[in-house]
């Protein structure tokens, strides 16, 4: 048996293979932990962008609301303004085509116009001319049609004439 | 057969295979799940940021038609807005007649978001153009007024004394949406 007089090396657990395997995984935890962090990190900013994109989508939807009111409103002002403006020139159309109805031989005294009728007061040199020259116009304009004649001094007549349109009728044509 | 293997790799091979198990438990049950939340929530965020999209485009477009709408009703708007004003309004209507008087304001019911007043109006004319011209008039006026039926049209020498209500619209209090 051989014995040698060298002292012995100190053995340690930490061989230069298990060194370099500890290096390798090292490495590699440390690739897998940024990995890691970065996936958290990233959920966290996609939790924080959505949450800030959903609040900016409520508040255009608040914002729309808003707004789809006031169109809303503007319509209905603008329908209400028309419908004012368009009654103001019938209005002007049906005074001017009153007047214009009226022949030069009669004169008028007063005129009523009335929602749904007219009453004039005039004065007309006989039955004839009114008859045919206002009566008649009058009548078919209107669905009921009233003169009364009172005799003046000198010798014309004053008239009331009323003259009606019946709703009932309107609707039914 | 004998198989010759050193303590040293062996411990070397358990070493590796521990580090390795961590390794790929850590993949499997951490980092993979992860990832998949990670796509799953930005694919979220992606669907998100569409709808906004979606929602800025017709934002822009009801913002569009709003000014538009804004724009083009300007006066009547602006009309509605107004406070009548039976001083400003004899004043400005005052060329159309040889007298105009204004009396009792009245306020009428309300007509939906509109708050309605009638207004008696007396006056003197000339010629029933004269009152024409006024009726073209009142829809370029300040406030929006509608000539009310019933109107009397009297002979008096050689003027017409005309009666006539007009109504004006004004919005209600409760509702002003329109600026």
């Amino acid at each position: 048996m051989k014995f040698s007089y060298i002292a012995p090396r100190k053995k340690s657990a930490l061989t230069p293979e298990v060194q370099l395997l500890f290096a390798f995984f090292s490495v590699t935890f440390f690739m897998l932990f940024m990995t890691y962090a970065f996936l958290l990190f990233k959920d966290y900013r996609f939790s924080e962008e959505k949450a800030s994109v959903i609040a900016q989508r409520e508040n255009l939807e608040v914002a729309l609301e808003d707004m789809k009111k006031r169109i809303v409103f503007i319509q209905k002002e603008q329908v209400l303004a028309e419908k004012v403006f368009t009654g103001n020139v019938v209005l002007k159309d049906s005074i001017a085509n009153l007047f214009d109805l009226v022949p030069q031989r009669i004169t008028l005294s007063q005129a009523q116009i009335l929602q749904n009728g007219l009453i004039l007061y005039g004065i007309t040199p006989n039955r004839d001319v009114y008859n045919f020259m206002l009566h008649a116009p009058l009548k078919s304009i209107f669905h009921r049609s009233y003169s009364s004649f009172y005799p003046e001094e000198n010798g014309w007549l004053r008239f009331v004439s009323t003259n009606y349109i019946d709703e009932e009728k309107l609707n039914e044509n | 057969m004998k198989i010759d293997i050193s303590r040293q790799t062996l411990f070397l091979v358990l070493l590796l295979s521990l580090l390795l198990g961590v390794v790929l438990l850590f993949s499997f049950w951490v980092l993979i799940p992860e990832g998949k939340e990670y796509r799953e929530r930005k694919l979220e965020l992606r669907k998100e940021y569409t709808e906004l999209q979606r929602y800025q485009n017709f934002y822009d477009e009801t913002y569009a038609v709003l000014k538009e709408l804004q724009s083009e009703n300007k006066n009547i708007i602006e009309a509605f807005d107004n406070k009548f004003d039976a001083e400003r309004f004899r004043k400005q209507h005052a060329p159309y007649f040889n007298s105009l008087s204004i009396s009792q304001v009245a306020q009428l019911p309300q007509e939906e978001e509109f708050a309605v007043y009638e207004v008696n109006t007396t006056s003197h004319i000339n010629s029933p153009t004269n009152f024409y011209e006024f009726l073209d008039s009142i829809n370029k006026t300040d406030w929006i007024i509608g000539v009310n039926f019933p109107i009397n049209f009297q002979r008096e020498g050689e003027m017409i004394r005309s009666s006539f209500t007009m109504k004006v619209y004004t919005i209600a209090k409760d509702f002003n949406l329109s600026e």
